[in-house]
C-alpha cells in the first residue's frame, strides 16, 4: 500500500468497464484508490466515520458517473480526488467545525523533502511540475495553501490558524495561486 | 476573451478548486462551470494542478464494512451475470481471445504497433448525412487512428489536414494529413497528443500537398467534428 502506484491510463480503463456496469472494475479501483481518497476526506472531517460514509458516497457516484467521465480529461485521479474533496467541503458547510489546529501536527512545510514520504508516485507531468512550482511559494504561502487545499480550511479558519488578520491570509493564498499559474504556464 | 473577465474566472476557479470559495459563491461558480466551457476548463486545469497536494497525503486503510456496504449497494445494478452454460463453453470464447491478445501482446512491438486507438473522438464530413472520416485515439491519447468512410474522388492537388482546435483559444494544432481511402493509424507527438486532450473541436482544412507550409491552417477549413 505505502508503494502504491497511480497508472491513470489503468484507471481510465477501469472507468470505461463500470460505465458499462462491471463490478469487478469498481473493485479494482477501489483497490486502487479508496486509501488515497479517505486519506482526503479523513484530513477535512476528522472523523474516520463519516469520512467513510462519503468514501462510500463517492464510489456509488463513480459507479453512477463513470459514463460521464470525460476521456479527453485524461486525470481520472485528479477527477475522483475532486468528488470526494467537494463532498466533504460542503458536507464541512453544514457542520461548522470548531477549528483548534494546535495539537495536530501539520507539515512545516509543503515539500517533501525526499520522495520516500509521498505515498505514491507522482505520474503526470502536471503533478511533478506542481511540485517544482511550490517550492517558488514562500513558507507562509505553502502553509495556506496547505491548509485550505488538505484540511478544507475556509479564509477565516487559516487566518485563526495561522494567527494572522484575515486579510493578509487572503492576499497570500491569491498571490500564491497567480504565481503557481504563472509558474506553471511558463 | 475579455482579460480582466478571463483573469477573474482563472482566480475563481482557483479558489473553488482550493476550497476557499464557499456560500453563494460556491454555488454561483458551479452554475457558471455548467454554462461556460471557459470556466469549467479552469475548474478541471485547477483540478488537475492542484491534485499533488491530495497525494501527498498517507493513505487511510477503510475498514472492510466500506466495500461490503458499496457493493451492496450497486449489487441490483450490476451487469447479470451470463447465462448459464457448461463450463467449457463459457471459458471457450475466452480462451480464444486470450491467445489472440498474447499473439497481438507479442506481435504488437515487433510491428512497432502500440494498442489498437478505440475512443471514438468525432466524426467528420461535410454533414451528418456524408461522413468522411471516423477519428479514434488511445486512451492515453498517444495513437490516433483515422477510419476512411467514403473514399474521396481523386484530386491530387488537393490535401486534408486535420487539426485540434483547443478549447482555451490557442492556435490549432495539426494532426497530420487525412487518407484519401483505407485506415490508418499513427504515433502522436506529446503536442499533438497534449492538443488533441484538450481540443474543443477538430477541423480539416484543404491545404497544399505535403500539408500547410506554415503550421497553421492556410485553406479553407471544409469540416468540422465537436468531440
Amino acid at each position: 500500500m505505502s508503494t502504491a502506484q497511480f497508472d491513470n491510463n489503468e484507471l481510465e480503463h477501469l472507468l470505461v468497464r463500470c460505465a458499462s456496469k462491471d463490478p469487478a472494475a469498481l473493485e479494482s479501483l477501489y483497490e486502487r484508490v479508496s486509501g488515497q481518497l479517505l486519506a482526503v476526506v479523513m484530513h477535512i472531517l476528522r472523523r474516520r466515520d463519516l469520512a467513510e460514509d462519503i468514501l462510500q458516497e463517492v464510489f456509488i457516484r463513480i459507479w453512477q458517473q463513470a459514463g460521464q467521465y470525460d476521456q479527453l480529461r485524461g486525470r481520472p485521479l485528479a477527477w475522483m480526488i475532486s468528488i470526494a474533496r467537494y463532498r466533504a467541503i460542503d458536507l464541512l458547510r453544514g457542520q461548522r467545525r470548531v477549528v483548534s489546529l494546535v495539537e495536530e501536527e501539520l507539515p512545516e512545510e509543503l515539500i517533501a523533502t525526499d520522495g520516500a514520504s509521498e505515498s505514491i508516485e507522482e505520474s503526470t507531468r502536471t503533478q511533478r511540475a506542481l511540485r517544482d512550482c511550490l517550492k517558488i511559494l514562500t513558507v507562509p504561502q505553502q502553509r495556506c495553501l496547505a491548509l485550505a487545499y488538505q484540511e478544507g480550511l475556509s479564509h477565516e479558519a487559516v487566518a485563526a490558524s495561522m494567527q494572522q488578520p484575515l486579510g493578509t491570509v487572503k492576499s497570500w493564498i491569491r498571490r500564491a495561486l497567480q504565481s503557481l499559474r504563472r509558474c506553471l504556464e511558463s | 476573451m475579455n482579460y480582466e473577465r478571463g483573469e477573474l474566472i482563472e482566480m475563481l476557479a482557483a479558489e473553488y478548486v482550493l476550497g476557499t470559495l464557499r456560500g453563494p459563491a460556491r454555488r454561483r461558480f458551479e452554475r457558471l462551470c455548467a454554462a461556460n466551457a471557459a470556466a469549467d476548463a479552469a475548474r478541471i486545469r485547477w483540478e488537475d494542478r492542484l491534485a499533488a497536494l491530495a497525494l501527498q497525503l498517507k493513505p487511510e486503510q477503510p475498514r472492510d464494512e466500506v466495500w461490503r456496504r458499496i457493493r451492496g449497494a450497486i449489487g441490483a445494478d450490476a451487469r447479470a451475470p451470463s447465462v448459464a452454460r457448461p463450463r467449457w463453453v463459457r471459458w471457450l470464447p475466452l480462451a480464444a481471445a486470450a491467445a489472440l491478445l498474447g499473439f497481438a501482446v507479442w506481435l504488437g512491438p515487433r510491428l512497432g504497433l502500440g494498442p489498437a486507438p478505440t475512443l471514438v473522438v468525432t466524426v467528420l464530413g461535410e454533414d451528418t448525412a456524408h461522413a468522411q472520416w471516423r477519428i479514434e485515439r488511445t486512451a492515453d491519447a498517444h495513437r490516433l487512428r483515422i477510419v476512411t468512410i467514403a473514399t474521396l474522388a481523386a484530386n491530387p492537388d488537393k490535401t486534408y489536414e486535420l487539426w485540434a482546435l483547443p478549447r482555451d483559444g490557442k492556435p490549432p494544432v495539426s494532426l497530420g494529413l487525412l487518407p484519401r481511402h483505407g485506415d490508418i493509424a499513427r504515433p502522436l507527438s506529446a503536442t499533438q497528443s497534449a492538443a488533441l486532450l484538450t481540443a474543443g473541436k477538430l477541423a480539416v482544412s484543404i491545404e497544399p500537398p505535403g500539408g500547410s507550409p506554415t503550421g497553421a491552417p492556410t485553406g479553407p477549413v471544409v469540416m468540422v467534428g465537436v468531440i
